[in-house]
């Protein structure tokens, strides 16, 4: 068995990396790559030579290819102060023999207005994947940080308490992160920072800002509260003291609140990010899903070819034959009648009323599959023996049907319950459009109208890491409720 | 006890035609398919919608010409936001067209696009399916293709593909179809296996019966049903996805009309002209419920099992 979950955990991680590695492939080979800079406003004010070096360093930035200025490429190929100085001159002997060292290793050499010449070199689809796997899992040590200006910095692990509860933590100097390890109140409770991922920066939209962090920090207006910094300093600030980072330069406020280099932190928000509302939103719509199926499933297929099991199947008919988008609609007005906003953001995070329609359509859009299936497999168990004994031996059809039937019935339910994550997943993308619900959902639609590669990347990442792994505690919680199924048991020829 | 008398009994002619005659009624395949689909009054009425709308959607365009591009009425405010009356039976939109010939050339794409898609899908996926229920070194490889797919959801991917090769009819379509065959196959493959190793399948082929022989006259027929039960829960979904990309705007792109555009471009008119949303909402609704009845009855019609009387 542990040799199974070993292997089918690899399965998974190759799975996700196939995927994630196909679609990183597409956009980036696929996509006409003049178009990102569509929505960038910064270009639209630059023009000649700074337009151009412009675009070459963004290409270079999100990863198209590798981009060497004239400085760069003299100093690539001359360490010598002298030899470096001569190539700096355009038209000399020596730049000519730095450009040549470059095109014979693949680059295209191109001349600015200036005179300035500049190398670049597009990444095949094999390098495009090294360039991106190469830099996407980060380790921390405490010899992360080199910086010349300051060579005294302590190299050190050491433990200390989080400022913000006063739980211990394990702090390092040196690392790119001063908390490593450190307890708080939201999910998942225990956080590190020694492991983080890396998925480049969000463009054109949220520029220069990783898109993990895009979508893992807070929305709306920054919210401040009381508390005590390393200085001893006590006073009302949003910033987030576990998620500092190394800075090299302090302002004068960085150094009345910290003893130290880790400054550039984070800050408190007054509503939780795109991750933590999706997920919210995912997992209150499920409860209200089963609450809802499940008791309809089983009054379905207790009385069966009834009335209620006909307007049953109908409802599910219907469910599974609208579009989404229209059963959305028509939902949302109902919504609208009652007194209920027709997009979030009119009322916002605070306001109840606002999540009420948004998680309710979801939890009945995943409805129609669970309680098809459930209602099949119990009617398919009530023509058991073992229910025809019991029945012999006079137990009241409510037993039968609580204590026998859906005890069985439900196995497969159980392994659905991750899967249904997944639906909740895909319901989501289009139930937070509809609301305009500022989550990871309606995030990928606006990624991909900005042409916003990196995020797209990301979120393609956690939909689909988050799929697998669910299928895949899916089929464990499944062994684990009944214990005639096994996984590893080869059936048949 | 008494004897039985010789003239108690009379002789009969033997007649040969006599004892070759079948008591029960003949039995046609496809009559009966046609008589059961036809005893459902929903389905028939479901039928003549389907087929209204099918025929409005092909021939209504035709005589409209209506492109989005196309736009006389833009400089004459008196033709826009005309509500629906006689002449104009669905109003008119804010660019003072007909939303009426706005509505059928957007189901039409719907329609092409949802059948191009499932047609495919379903051809490939039975195709391969067959071989994959056939073939145990198929089976090998496929199982983990299938594993390394099957869990992604479909419009995530259906949805960067189409960004990836860009926005128009032939992409969505391809899209769609490429994320779906897979799981077609997967069903077709699981009912293969099922059945294949059935009696009558074994002795077909004790008697040398080909397997190409085999799938096509043993193995096909007997997944009909099947078959019509994937088809008939394809095309409204795929008629909803192409709703929901074209709304997001990553469907079809601004030249084609399309359903789920208009939804989105009228969604900023949902109080003060609520038809213009409702109307293309309504019509994607009809068509996708319409189809998914016809086609639910149809399946469970090609079922033999069914045909008992």
């Amino acid at each position: 068995m542990r040799k199974y979950i070993l292997t089918r955990i690899l399965k998974s991680i190759l799975s996700i990396f196939a995927v994630v590695s196909i679609i990183i492939v597409m956009l980036f080979t696929m996509i006409d790559r003049t178009k990102i800079f569509e929505n960038d406003p910064v270009l639209k004010k630059q023009k000649g030579d700074a337009r151009t070096t412009y675009i070459y360093k963004k290409y270079d930035e999100l990863g198209y290819m590798d981009y060497q200025r004239k400085v760069d490429l003299c100093k690539g190929v001359y360490d010598d102060a002298s030899d470096y100085n001569a190539c700096l001159v355009n038209g000399s002997e020596k730049q000519q023999e730095a450009l040549g060292v470059w095109e014979r290793k693949g680059y295209t050499v191109e001349y600015l207005k200036s005179g300035d010449p500049l190398v670049y070199h597009d990444y095949s689809a094999l390098e495009l994947l090294g360039h991106f796997y190469s830099q996407l899992i980060v380790v921390d040590s405490k010899n992360a940080i080199q910086d010349e200006a300051n060579p005294d910095l302590e190299r050190r692990y050491y433990t200390g308490k989080n400022p913000a509860n006063g739980t211990p933590a394990i702090l390092c100097s040196g690392c790119q992160y001063k908390y490593q390890l450190y307890f708080n109140g939201s999910f998942p409770f225990i956080h590190q920072n020694k492991i983080t991922f890396n998925f480049g920066n969000s463009y054109p939209s949220n520029p220069g800002i990783p898109t993990a962090q895009v979508i893992n920090e807070g929305q709306g207006a920054i919210k401040s509260y009381e508390q005590t910094f390393d200085t001893g300093l006590t006073e009302s600030s949003a910033l987030i003291q576990t998620s500092c980072q190394y800075k090299p330069t302090l302002d004068k406020l960085d150094s009345k609140r910290f003893s130290d280099h880790y400054a550039s932190c984070l800050s408190a928000h007054e509503s939780p990010s795109m991750v933590g509302t999706s997920y919210l939103m995912g997992i209150i719509s499920l409860i209200i899903a089963y609450a809802f199926g499940i008791p309809a499933a089983i009054d379905m297929a207790q009385h069966k070819d009834k009335f209620r099991d006909k307007l049953g199947i109908a409802y599910i008919n219907l469910l599974v034959a609208l579009p989404s988008m229209a059963f959305i609609f028509f939902m949302r007005s109902i919504g609208t009648k009652l007194g209920l906003p027709d997009k979030f953001p009119q009322l916002g995070f605070g306001d109840i009323r606002s999540w009420i329609m948004p998680t309710v359509i979801l939890a009945l859009l995943s409805t129609p599959s669970l309680m098809m299936w459930l209602r099949r497999y119990m009617i398919d168990q009530s023509n058991a023996d073992y229910v025809k004994f019991a029945r012999a031996k006079g137990l009241s059809e409510k037993e039968i049907f609580r204590h026998h039937i859906l005890r069985n019935a439900i196995i497969p339910i159980v392994n659905g319950i991750p899967s249904s994550i997944i639906l909740c997943i895909s319901g989501a993308l289009i139930t937070e459009s509809a609301f305009a619900v500022p989550g990871m959902g309606k995030m990928l639609p606006n990624a991909i109208n900005q042409l916003n590669n990196n995020m797209v990347i990301t979120l393609t990442f956690i939909f689909t890491a988050l799929s697998i792994l669910a299928v895949l505690i899916g089929d464990l919680l499944m062994v684990a409720v009944d214990p005639r199924i096994s996984l590893t048991a080869k059936g048949g020829e | 006890m008494s004897t039985l008398q010789d003239d108690r009994f009379t002789f009969q002619r033997a007649e040969d035609t006599a004892s070759e005659h079948i008591a029960a009624p003949r039995y046609s395949y496809w009559k009966s398919v046609f008589r059961k689909f036809f005893s459902s009054k929903l389905a028939i009425a479901m039928l003549i919608l389907a087929g209204t709308i099918i025929l409005l959607s092909i021939f209504q365009p035709m005589i409209s010409g209506y492109s989005p591009r196309i736009t006389p009425n833009i400089n004459r405010p008196e033709m826009k936001y005309i509500r629906p009356n006689s002449t104009y039976w669905f109003g008119t939109d804010d660019k003072g067209n007909s939303l009426f010939d706005a509505v059928w050339a957007g189901t039409r794409s719907s329609l092409i696009v949802a059948f191009a898609a499932t047609a495919i899908s379903t051809i490939v996926g039975v195709a391969v399916g067959m071989w994959w229920g056939f073939s145990k070194k198929v089976d090998v490889i496929m199982i983990e293709v299938y594993n390394v797919i099957a869990n992604i959801p479909t419009l995530l991917i259906a949805m960067i593909l189409v960004y990836a090769i860009g926005s128009g009819m032939g992409s969505l379509i391809f899209a769609l179809s490429v994320t779906s065959w897979i799981g077609t196959a997967y069903f077709i493959r699981v009912q293969v296996m099922i059945i294949r190793d059935r009696e009558y399948n074994l002795a077909s082929r004790c008697l040398g019966t080909p397997t190409w022989k085999i799938i096509t006259h043993n193995v096909l027929p007997y997944l009909i049903s099947v078959i019509m039960t994937i088809i008939s829960r394809d095309v409204p979904g795929f008629i909803s996805y192409e709703v929901f990309l074209s709304m997001v705007g990553v469907g079809l792109n601004r030249d084609i009309p399309s359903l789920g555009q208009m939804i989105r471009d009228y969604s900023p008119y949902l109080i003060s002209t609520p038809y213009l949303f409702w109307i293309p909402v309504a019509v994607s609704a009809v068509i996708s419920v319409s189809l998914y009845i016809v086609g639910q009855t149809l399946a469970d019609a090609s079922d033999p099992r069914t045909h008992m009387v």
